[in-house]
């Protein structure tokens, strides 16, 4: 009898929610809201002269913030993620297309191009981006034997090398949702615009674009908003003389030792990430398709 | 939708558990010989010698790298207390970590190969007496210059700043090196703290600006042997490096007197395991040990009698072996004001915006 309450017990839907969400929910409250209140806290916070986070309220870290110096590297982190999800969108998106229509057998090797670079740390690809582009790199040897140049040309520590190494770091996002939205498109409605007498670039811009406009939007947020966090490709490919905001960030935390500039940065950095997530669903874009 | 939730709440928690389960170390993991976890300098320490010292004690050694002493001294702080039993702090942050009371003092009964230790090495000011450290390898910020591709003569940091070498340049990572070289540059101290002459600094450090495109304190080296770089303010045994493989690199001590810097080695107040940390400080003093060492990394060494194993390719080389003269004009970074350091970042950003 006493089991077979305790069977109806568990019809309901609270005790196996408990269980299996439950664990998640505390993990998720432990490891990603306590964390960010913490930092939140820490932003109003300012340091000792050992560099230790003294819990006592100011607003300082947030003047700082509007120094024309930090502004400039602002407006540069959103250059050069701009320019790299234009890039991204603009070489992507021909290829998504390319794999998505593709109904040979090459397909899945299409696909598995996009996929592969994620079996190596991104690191590490980076660093061998620096050795195929430096005055000794393959590439100079190349141009040199073909006797395009006479000299090695310096490609690397430069803006464009940064960028570079961006859209090399996060083309699989912008063409995996462009994969997903070109998939989905209809192919009889290509039929009836052609058959309505429209050229393919009116077809193009009329019908395909708008129709996987959702691709678009989800990649190019999927693009953009990591960019302006990456620090790594800029210090590496760029020579660290062109700072983005996570060089910022990642500077207070290391070596200038200021974790409450470094908690205020981050702040800025997160209200910026749902400033355009919000405006991404203002432009009626589908969360859903982020993947989140 | 909801699956998908799942599927990703479910990823993140395995996320976590890696995680966490990297983060706990623990002595006496393996073996009843303990563990050592080691914290050092990136390229500073062969793995040949860590080995060795694995084999003849049977203690197993975790080694972390760090590449600055900032970021070591933020790492060190943000772990557990005692997940690192040995650090490797150059001379002024030693003294900021006798400071905040994180070391734990050295039992120089268990050190008898202190002895090896060059006397003017012993008691510096950072640590007076040695309570806390012993010195390792240290080294100047010399300048390297490849010659077959720098046609100007370079004698002194403030050379460096010639428009000639636009592009050209790597330089440390490390704001205090800079700033501190550029303030050398102007005939400033290593360690200015006066606004209106930090103001000039400033300044000066702009033009710097246009001949540096590399930033890098974990290999600066690489960039001078590739050929990406033809000049640059580096750790001097990074120059000797340079200099073997191409031998067309020269190194210089500038004029106005080098940045200096000497690493040590110190025990966490906290580390659970003091007895192995006293056995490796012990074991790297050992002046055959320390030879291994200078084999692979040609810093300037503490350890006289390793000098001695290591005969004249070492002591003879400049770049590896400092000139005493260079080492007497030249000086340490020392501890300054947090309002002063703010400036230093300051001006920092404004380099490598």
């Amino acid at each position: 009898m006493a089991e077979k309450t305790s069977k109806h017990e568990f019809r309901s839907n609270t005790v196996p929610a408990l269980v299996t969400v439950g664990p998640v929910a505390v993990l998720l409250l432990c490891l990603v809201v306590a964390p960010l209140i913490l930092v939140a806290v820490m932003s109003f916070c300012s340091t000792d002269e050992f560099y230790n986070v003294v819990y006592k309220f100011t607003a300082v870290n947030y003047t700082k913030l509007f120094s024309v110096d930090y502004l400039r590297i602002y407006g540069q982190s959103l250059l050069i993620a701009f320019v790299t999800t234009v890039i991204c969108v603009l070489v992507g998106y021909p290829f998504a297309y390319l794999i998505a229509r593709n109904k040979t057998k090459w397909k899945k090797l299409l696909y598995m191009l996009v996929i592969i670079p994620f079996w190596t740390n991104s690191l590490i690809r980076i660093y061998g981006w620096r050795a195929f582009l430096g005055s000794s790199g393959w590439l100079n040897k190349f141009l040199m034997m073909l006797h395009i140049v006479d000299e090695p040309v310096d490609f690397l520590y430069k803006t464009g090398t940064t960028v570079l190494g961006m859209v090399y770091c996060f083309i699989p996002f912008m063409v995996l949702p462009l994969y997903t939205a070109i998939e989905k498109l209809d192919s009889s409605l290509l039929e009836a615009s052609s058959d309505l007498g429209a050229k393919p670039l009116r077809t193009l811009f009329e019908v395909i674009i708008p129709l996987t406009a959702s691709g678009i939007f989800s990649g190019c947020i999927m693009v953009f908003i990591p960019c302006l966090g990456y620090f790594f490709v800029s210090n590496i490919l760029g020579g660290g003389n062109t700072d983005m905001i996570g060089n910022l960030i990642e500077r207070q935390f290391k070596s200038a030792n200021n974790w409450p500039l470094g908690a205020a940065l981050s702040i800025i950095l997160i209200l910026v990430t749902l400033l355009l997530v919000k405006l991404y669903q203002k432009l009626g874009g589908d969360m859903d398709s982020l993947g989140v | 939708m909801k699956r998908k939730i799942l599927a990703a709440l479910i990823s993140l928690s395995l996320v976590a558990a890696a995680v966490t389960g990297c983060g706990g170390k623990t002595s006496g993991g393996s073996g009843d010989k303990g563990e050592l976890n080691l914290f050092v300098w990136t390229e500073y320490l062969p793995d040949s010698v860590v080995d060795k010292f694995e084999k003849e004690t049977g203690i197993k050694v975790n080694v972390s790298t760090y590449s600055s002493n900032e970021d070591m001294l933020a790492k060190v702080k943000s772990e557990t207390a005692g997940a690192y039993d040995v650090l490797n702090p150059s001379d002024y942050m030693v003294a900021q970590l006798i400071a905040q009371d994180m070391l734990k003092p050295l039992d120089f009964e268990k050190l008898p190969n202190f002895s090896h230790i060059g006397e003017s090495y012993k008691n510096p000011s950072y640590d007076p007496g040695n309570v806390y450290s012993v010195p390792y390898m240290g080294g100047a910020g010399a300048i390297a210059v490849n010659t077959d591709k720098v046609d100007i003569e370079i004698k002194s940091y403030a050379d460096l700043f010639d428009p000639a070498l636009e592009g050209k340049l790597v330089v440390l990572d490390d704001f205090r090196a800079v700033i501190g070289m550029t303030a050398k540059a102007i005939g400033y101290d290593l360690n200015e703290t006066d606004p209106e002459k930090l103001a000039e600094i400033s300044d000066k450090l702009m033009e710097l600006k246009k001949n540096v495109v590399l930033y890098d304190s974990d290999s600066p080296k690489s960039a001078l042997i590739s050929g990406d770089c033809d000049a640059g303010m580096i750790w001097s045994a990074e120059v000797a490096m340079a200099m073997e493989e191409v031998p067309s690199i020269e190194v210089v001590y500038p004029e106005e007197g080098p940045y200096l810097f000497l690493d040590n080695w110190v025990v966490t107040k906290d580390s659970p395991n003091y007895e192995n940390a006293l056995m490796w400080i012990n074991f790297v003093m050992d002046p055959d040990n320390m030879a291994m060492i200078l084999e692979e990394f040609p810093y300037l060494c503490a350890n006289v009698d390793a000098i001695e194993k290591m005969g004249e390719s070492y002591s003879e080389n400049l770049a590896k072996n400092p000139p005493a003269e260079a080492i007497a004009k030249g000086s340490y970074v020392q501890n300054l004001d947090s309002d002063v350091l703010d400036i230093y970042s300051e001006m920092w950003t404004k380099l490598k915006e």
